[in-house]
């Protein structure tokens, strides 16, 4: 049979359980001489490397929940303001509580910039 | 690094150097030779090299009840996971660079392995591997691949029969 045979060859035997074990075993022992593993330093920094990665990750995560939940604070508080202060439903505000809201827009605004000042990554 | 990122790295650290060094001599060699043996790319056999003992060292807290030999089946069950989320993603170009041992040192050398290997599935190739070389039995077989014991039976039947019509040995023709 050539090396690029598709099918079978029907007019030799088969070899038994024997020979294919011994065939696979000659080839494995003829694989792991020809080829081999890399180093395990490689595969010590490939998961330090991941690891460093992962706990980045984990430590950002709560940031990340923070800047999203700040970015949805700052989209709410600014449609409330736009309703509050809409020309025709622009309803007498008190000063105290244009204060408030002010303050309040501001802090989130102030937060979120800081946040993503934080996550940043740094050069 | 913060103090507080080395703290939360610091439980995956479990398995020290020298013991994975350890573990890595007694069973690269063998899980390298299959990984190659079916994927038949010597990058491709690489990477998921690589990358099973990375698992391993990333989930030590999964394998810190397992034995030795429990261990090497579950390396053998990583690298085939990973071999058949290659083969599902679609990057299946088996044979692109065929391992291809210079020597063989037996009267067996003029069959033709790679050309059964080529023509056989992944999984069968797996099978095979696991049966012939690594000389799992049907139980350790289902545990390194994740097939039930039984259909293990059936499909091994099935690749070994496949493997004996390819392979024809020399000395039968002549």
């Amino acid at each position: 049979m050539t090396p690029h045979d598709q099918s079978p060859n029907p007019t030799n035997p088969a070899p038994n359980d024997d020979q294919l074990r011994r065939v696979f075993r000659t080839y494995a022992a003829a694989l792991s001489a020809e080829h081999t593993p890399p180093p395990a330093t490689a595969i010590l920094f490939r998961a330090e490397r991941r690891r460093r990665r992962a706990a980045i990750q984990r430590a950002e995560r709560p940031l990340l929940i923070m800047q999203t939940l700040g970015v949805l604070s700052a989209v709410f508080a600014a449609a409330w303001l736009l309703y509050r202060f809409a020309p025709h439903t622009f309803p007498t505000l008190n000063s105290t509580t244009l204060a408030l809201s002010i303050a309040c827009t501001t802090l989130v605004l102030a937060g979120c910039w800081t946040m993503l000042r934080a996550s940043r990554p740094s050069a | 690094m913060p103090s507080s990122l080395e703290h939360a790295a610091a439980p995956a650290a479990v398995l020290s150097e020298l013991a994975f060094q350890r573990l890595y001599d007694t069973n690269a060699t063998s899980i390298h030779s299959y990984l190659l043996a079916v994927s038949a790319r010597r990058d491709v056999a690489d990477d998921l090299l690589q990358e099973t003992f990375c698992r391993l060292l990333l989930h030590p807290k999964s394998t810190a009840h397992l034995d030795t030999l429990e261990l090497r089946r579950y390396l053998f069950r990583i690298a085939t996971n990973l071999l058949r989320d290659r083969h599902r993603s679609g990057d299946t170009t088996p044979f692109a660079d065929p391992p291809e041992p210079t020597t063989h040192p037996s009267l067996d050398n003029t069959i033709d392995i790679r050309t059964m290997l080529q023509h056989l599935k992944p999984r069968d190739r797996e099978l095979l591997w696991l049966a012939y070389v690594e000389g799992m039995d049907h139980t350790e077989i289902s545990q390194a691949t994740g097939l039930n014991r039984l259909s293990v039976r059936t499909l091994l039947f099935r690749a070994r029969n496949k493997a004996k019509q390819f392979l024809t040995p020399a000395r039968a023709s002549l």
